[in-house]
């Protein structure tokens, strides 16, 4: 045996635990700070990911004009500014495998919502996708109720 | 055939080394129990989290909002922050503790996980905010501390919500309410 059949049964083996890993997994989370009120937020500004090539920022801005919100180039003056991580990964194609937004008060940048939606390969959305269904949750969902420990 | 074997059962234990199965963080590591509180306030408080999740066997190490609520009122009565701890309606301030951001690093010899929390407090009678901190912290496990990584993620994610929740209790002591 030598070092490339080593190599054929360790790609073997990743791509077993690549297929089992490729298990469906969704989650759609968001949250709204109880002391928050995203009612009265009109304008935005995206704060691009330092680590985003692939223009999510614009995406989200299109789906925020899209709502009906107003989408401004700088901080100044605007209701909340949105951050956001986007995480990608290949099987066969590139995807979008997580989402995170959080839209933050301008000055203190406290997360007045987040929202978060992960699509692992087989149920993969498309940048598009993603950033509607984690937008939609932030503001039109009913929003998730914290825990409260009941023990 | 057989040194075939032997490297096929290598690989496997490299590729479990450095995947496995996931496992949630656990409730008690995340509670501060060493810092009493430099302020005692009189009133009662209660706690709501949100944000966290469940952790599925593929999925990433999470923690729940129950067990995060678990925690930080079990911090609360260990540091003597509030003279009580009230779950359900009635309490003078409710803290209100949302999971915004968490790191998940796939692969390493040391984990380090970033993580956010935002952080409210609210005077239940007047309805006022006395609080908004958001809340970053870091933890990171080596390979000293555990050989398996999915025990190194675990240790991490906990020890990042133990620094977070040890910093919001501290915000909260520094409050004159």
């Amino acid at each position: 045996m030598k070092l490339h059949d080593t190599l054929k049964y360790l790609l073997a083996v990743l791509m077993i635990t690549a297929t089992l890993s490729g298990c469906a997994i969704n989650k759609a989370t968001s949250t709204v700070d109880p002391s928050a009120d995203l009612s009265g937020l009109k304008s935005f500004h995206v704060e691009k990911y330092e680590k985003d090539k692939r223009d999510t920022n614009v995406v989200i801005e299109d789906k925020l004009r899209e709502m009906g919100f107003q989408v401004a180039d700088s901080k100044t003056g605007v209701d909340a500014v949105i951050t956001y991580k986007d995480k990608w990964i290949w099987d066969i194609t590139f995807y979008m495998l997580e989402l995170n937004v959080s839209v933050r008060e301008p000055g203190s940048g406290f997360p007045l919502a987040s929202g978060t939606s992960m699509h692992s390969s087989l149920t993969r959305k498309s940048q598009e996708g993603m950033v509607d269904e984690v937008l939609t949750n932030i503001f039109f969902k009913n929003r998730k109720e914290g825990a409260t420990n009941a023990n | 055939m057989q040194t075939s074997r032997i490297r096929l059962g290598l690989a496997c234990l490299f590729i479990a080394w450095l995947t496995g199965c996931a496992s949630p963080a656990n409730r008690q590591a995340l509670v501060v129990s060493d810092a009493p509180a430099a302020t005692r306030h009189p009133y009662s408080v209660s706690v709501s989290t949100s944000g966290g999740g469940e952790t599925g066997s593929m999925d990433y190490t999470n923690i729940s909002d129950e067990d995060l609520a678990g925690a930080i009122e079990e911090s609360i009565t260990h540091s003597g922050l509030f003279s009580t701890v009230i779950q359900g309606d009635g309490a003078d301030y409710r803290l209100n503790v949302s999971l915004i951001n968490m790191s998940k690093p796939m692969f390493g010899m040391d984990f380090k996980i970033d993580m956010e929390m935002a952080w409210s407090l609210i005077d239940a009678r007047t309805g006022d905010v006395v609080m908004r901190e958001a809340i970053n912290s870091t933890h990171t496990a080596t390979m000293g501390q555990a050989f398996a990584a999915v025990t190194r993620i675990r240790m991490a994610v906990e020890g990042a919500a133990q620094e977070n929740i040890r910093q919001g209790l501290e915000k909260i002591a520094a409050l004159k309410l």
